[in-house]
């Protein structure tokens, strides 16, 4: 039996694996954390339907044990070729082809350091709020609710003063759902968007966005936020231009939620010297219609955000394309 | 201060009349900072603005009018930017903002 | 003896006009100095820095003691060519007493003197130690020829690309040496004599050539050698060779005081011509390094400027970090010329500039101690709640100046060459400084300290940089830390550094906390972040790109934080580092003792 190894066991993974498995060819999934699920882990709910993360991840799971599909986890990859990954402890694991799906890493909102984050109560990444949302305990630093929001777009992203020049797509959407999730829990609080352009890419976003706007009163100011700095009452005050009036604006909200981007990983350049990778650091698929889950190095396929930002649907079905790849390769 | 009522001047038509316009110095200005072209109006220079904290002055609005031809009064604006160097500092699109600043000084001079 | 002969015809000519055209230049340069100028060089003229520079004279035009700092081939070559020269004129007319008396002697005689003195007696020592001087300008010619070709060998990456006149000197020049061996090696091989060199060369000649061409090759080679003499004399004022003459009364006219200012005027002349274009600012210059941009260093800005064809791309293409000013072996003050060219370019007075500073003041708190943060740290919170921090622990009342806001110090600004602008918001801040009635000004931002220190009246108030102040604090016991284990690095900001010459500050504060690993280049040497405000020319790609160069060399130390003392290096820094950057305030901070 053939046997391909996936590195990575997020939603990716998982699904090519599952694919592999149906198609007769032997998976192994190589995790570097403790469970499967990657960033889908700390997820709340899947826009636009607020489908809860939980529900896909462990429909997924369920199925990975049924499969009997073989799972390394706490294992790091140093590097891969066509045929063997070798782990970080040295070991070489040989197979006939490699799927890497090891996704994305979330831009450190740390870095944007004029917003404050790690320094101010009060402000938090978007992450930080489906955390939040999963313990069901969204609160200022102090427990206090908030009364004023907002939602800051694109850190981290089209952004290069910290070298990032990529949408990553999903955080607008992302915004409209935590604006609305925020306004269900919050119904007195004033919520705001700070926004350049709202990229409704996908099926339902647009019609949630309008929701957003109509049914939730959520605010959109269209201006990218400065500056933020603490009042002495422990708020946030931010600095934005409202660039559709034309003039510098000032607010104090009880809560900055920064919506932090996808980047590409740091080891994407070590992992294989002979693949390339695009300016923005994510792999480059050898094109992107007819080959867009294989790398430019036979026997080396890409499944998921590995290759550039994406969605949880848009990567369950890339994962379905490229365990068809892999199978397509090993029948030659 | 001059009351300059940069873009709300009322002896004017209200239109930006792109036909009428020359633009002449804005493909000149364009030209040479290919980078302004880049702008994607977000505001940020003009919200960290030493000199738009103090007055009345928006850097991508007299940039934006200036790329349409509407060149009267952006002199004496950009006269009031003090060159602190913030906004490029922040531009998400890396434009040499400073850069722009002096170049439309050197352009629309002599207007 | 007549010591005439129809060769010194161009000798006569080039010298003639050679020492017209110098003396012109200095009569006008000097009757064109400002008052206050004239009256520095009155009253320095019988002091001590006569003297002094005297010595410098000596020390530099002669024997070029910077150059051999920066590699000891190249100061040789350029000494031999100096010094050397120098001692064949001065040991030549030594010669002519040794032979003749003190009786009046033309110049071509002193010059020439091989041919006219076939008649008398032979020295023997004046034929070895003119022949051994000879050997020594002749070893500097070699090794000029071997820098054109393999530069590196003189320590050098990159050598100037010179212009026509200065191709046709050079030529001159290279010329003019070899010319002699042979013009001198000729005579002796008709008329016998000559030392290890020529007459070894004279002896060969007179056996290998036979008596007629000899006698051609004489006559020949005596008037090269004067045409040589004469083409590079005529050439000498308007190419860099100008600098001989220049570098001279500089070096006087320095050790009176005399410094160019923000705005041009005739001092600069002494200044820009004395540039030999050695090329030695292209290797430190970053631009140069790592950007392959190579129109704009000091060299070619200078020579622009002195051919009066200087663009602003070239006059704006530059950091203004001073790394190459610290290598001139000439001491010229690169930065300052740079400035006034800008301020020629585009200096516009216009009275209603900045009508609006009127009666603003967004400042908050009280006390004898201002802060200033500066507008790139109102990007940098973390250095601002540093800051706070600090303070708090110290229990000093401070005065706020601009943490809402404030007025740009103008450094900026007059970098850029709008001079009188930036002096309104000079005012406006002093103003405002005055008003708050403050004994000491800290800021953390270097840009700013330097102004503050270099163009504002602030008699009365010390101004400090962020570092000085905090080690003040820590060296009097009223700021106490705990030293941890971490390894710090730590990049000098060029107006800090370079600029205001603080180097100890900032590292005895890092040495109290944790351990310092000191980058390859740093204190004189450091590299600059590449964001520096100076720069309107670069994009920003290739601010990013010298960011990474920076960030490589921090990171290369192996230390674990990378630290420095402006925020507008801590930005650009971070733009190329995978480590983290901090600013010496927030490590310090971070080590608070409660």
């Amino acid at each position: 039996m053939k046997k391909t190894i996936i590195i990575g066991g997020g939603a990716a993974g998982m699904q090519t694996a599952l694919r592999l498995a149906e198609r007769g060819i032997e998976p192994l999934i190589v995790e570097k954390e403790a469970d499967l699920g990657g960033k889908l882990r700390g997820w709340h709910a899947l826009f636009p339907s607020f489908t809860p993360a939980e529900e896909v991840l462990a429909e997924l799971r369920r199925r990975i044990e049924e499969k009997k599909i073989a799972v390394r986890t706490h294992t790091e990859v140093q590097s891969i070729t066509p045929r063997s990954v070798t782990l970080a402890d040295g070991t070489t694991l040989p197979c006939d082809a490699v799927v890497l799906a090891s996704g994305f890493t979330l831009f450190d909102a740390a870095i944007k350091e004029e917003y404050g984050y790690g320094l101010y109560d009060n402000v938090f990444t978007s992450v930080d709020i489906e955390r939040m949302l999963n313990e069901k305990r969204v609160t200022r630093a102090d427990g206090s609710a908030p009364r004023r929001i907002a939602l800051l777009h694109c850190v981290g992203s089209r952004d290069e003063k910290v070298c990032q020049q990529h949408c990553s797509r999903v955080c607008c959407i992302t915004g409209v759902k935590q604006a609305m999730e925020l306004k269900q829990l919050f119904p007195e609080a004033d919520i705001f968007n700070f926004y350049m352009d709202i990229r409704m890419f996908g099926p339902g976003y647009e019609e949630m966005y309008r929701e957003a706007q109509q049914k939730c009163n959520v605010h959109f100011v269209r201006g990218r936020i400065s500056e933020a700095a603490p009042t002495i009452d422990g708020r946030v005050q931010i600095k934005a231009e409202d660039t559709l009036t034309g003039r510098p604006l000032r607010m104090s909200v009880d809560m900055l939620i920064l919506l932090v981007g996808m980047r590409a990983n740091d080891d994407n350049a070590t992992l294989n010297s002979d693949l390339s990778r695009a300016p923005s650091g994510f792999m480059a698929p050898r094109d992107h219609f007819l080959h867009h889950v294989e790398s430019n190095v036979e026997g080396i396929f890409y499944a998921g955000t590995v290759t550039s930002p994406k969605n949880i649907g848009e990567t369950l079905d890339e994962a379905a394309a490229a365990a068809d790849a892999v199978a397509e390769y090993l029948k030659n | 201060m001059a009351a300059i009522n940069f873009g709300y001047s009322i002896s004017k038509p209200r239109a930006i009349d792109v036909d009428r316009n020359n633009l002449r110095k804005s493909d000149e200005i364009l030209r040479e900072m290919p980078e302004l072209q880049t702008c994607i109006g977000c505001g940020s220079c003009t919200a960290v603005c030493t000199a738009g904290n103090l007055t009345e002055f928006n850097f991508r609005k007299v940039h934006t009018l200036v790329r349409r031809g509407e060149y009267q009064g952006a002199y004496e604006e950009m006269n009031k930017c003090m060159l602190c160097g913030k906004c490029r500092l922040v531009c998400p699109r890396g434009i040499n903002t400073r850069a722009v600043v002096m170049l439309i000084k050197h352009k629309l001079g002599d207007l | 003896m007549t010591f005439y002969a129809p060769f010194c015809l161009p000798f006569i000519l080039g010298a003639l006009s050679m020492f017209a055209i110098v003396a012109g230049k200095w009569a006008v340069w000097l009757y064109r100095l400002p008052r206050a100028d004239k009256m520095a060089i009155l009253r320095g003229l019988p002091s001590r820095a006569t003297l002094d520079a005297a010595g410098e004279t000596i020390c530099e035009s002669l024997l070029h003691r910077r150059i051999f700092r920066v590699d000891p081939l190249l100061g040789y070559m350029h000494m031999s060519l100096a010094f050397g020269w120098f001692l064949l004129i001065a040991v030549g007319w030594i010669e002519t007493v040794a032979y003749l008396g003190f009786r009046y002697v033309p110049l071509q005689g002193h010059v020439f003197f091989k041919y006219f003195a076939t008649g008398l007696a032979h020295k023997p020592f004046f034929d070895f130690v003119m022949d051994l001087l000879l050997l020594f300008v002749l070893s500097g010619v070699a090794l000029a020829w071997v820098k054109r070709l393999r530069s590196k060998a003189m320590g050098m990456r990159r050598t100037t690309k010179h212009v026509l006149g200065d191709r046709i000197a050079l030529s001159a020049l290279w010329l003019i040496f070899p010319a002699r061996l042979v013009a001198e090696s000729a005579t002796c091989a008709l008329y016998g004599g000559g030392g290890f060199l020529t007459g070894t060369l004279g002896g060969w000649m007179h056996d290998h050539l036979g008596v007629m061409a000899s006698i051609n090759l004489e006559a020949a080679a005596w008037w090269v050698y004067s045409s040589c003499l004469g083409l590079f004399f005529v050439a000498m004022p308007f190419s860099r060779y100008m600098h001989i003459f220049t570098e001279i009364p500089l070096i006087f006219l320095r050790r009176y005081r005399l410094r160019s200012g923000e705005k041009k005027k005739s001092y600069d002349r002494f200044q820009v011509e004395a540039c030999s274009r050695c090329g030695i600012c292209i290797d430190p210059c970053q631009l140069q390094n790592v950007l392959e941009i190579d129109n704009v260093q000091s060299v070619y800005f200078l020579r622009d400027r002195r051919y009066k064809m200087l663009r602003p791309e070239v006059a704006d293409n530059c950091l203004m970090c001073g790394r190459c000013a610290a290598k001139c072996p000439v001491g010229i003050d690169l930065n300052t010329l740079r400035l006034n060219s800008r301020d020629t370019l585009r200096n516009l007075p216009d009275k209603r500039r900045y009508a609006y500073l009127k009666e603003i003041d967004r400042s908050q708190g009280a006390g004898r101690v201002g802060y200033f943060a500066g507008c790139m740290t109102l990007l940098t919170p973390r250095i601002l709640t540093a800051m706070e921090q600090i303070f708090t622990a110290a229990r000093e009342e401070v005065w706020w100046a601009d943490r809402d806001g404030g007025v740009c110090c103008g450094r900026p600004l007059k970098l850029s060459g709008e001079t009188d602008a930036a002096r309104k918001m000079m005012r406006y801040n002093t103003d405002l400084f005055r008003k708050h009635n403050i004994a000491t000004l800290v800021t953390s931002c270097p840009i700013c300290l330097k102004v503050f220190r270099e163009d504002y009246a602030l008699e009365g108030i010390e101004v400090l940089h962020h570092s000085e102040y905090i080690l003040r604090l820590m060296q009097s016991g009223r700021l106490r830390t705990d030293r941890g284990d971490t390894s710090y690095t730590y990049h000098d900001p060029c107006e800090l550094g370079r600029g205001s010459g603080s180097y100890e500050q900032p590292r005895a504060v890092i040495e109290a906390i944790g351990r310092l690993l000191e980058p390859a280049d740093t204190r004189e040497n450091a590299l600059c972040c590449g964001s520096s405000v100076a720069n309107t020319a670069i994009s920003d790609r290739q601010q990013v790109a010298l960011a990474r160069n920076v960030a490589a060399e921090l990171e290369a130390t192996g230390a674990e934080t990378i630290v420095t003392a402006c925020p507008l290096c801590k930005k650009a820094i971070a733009r190329g580092a995978a480590k983290e950057v901090h600013d010496l305030a927030e490590i310090v901070a971070a080590r608070i003792r409660r």
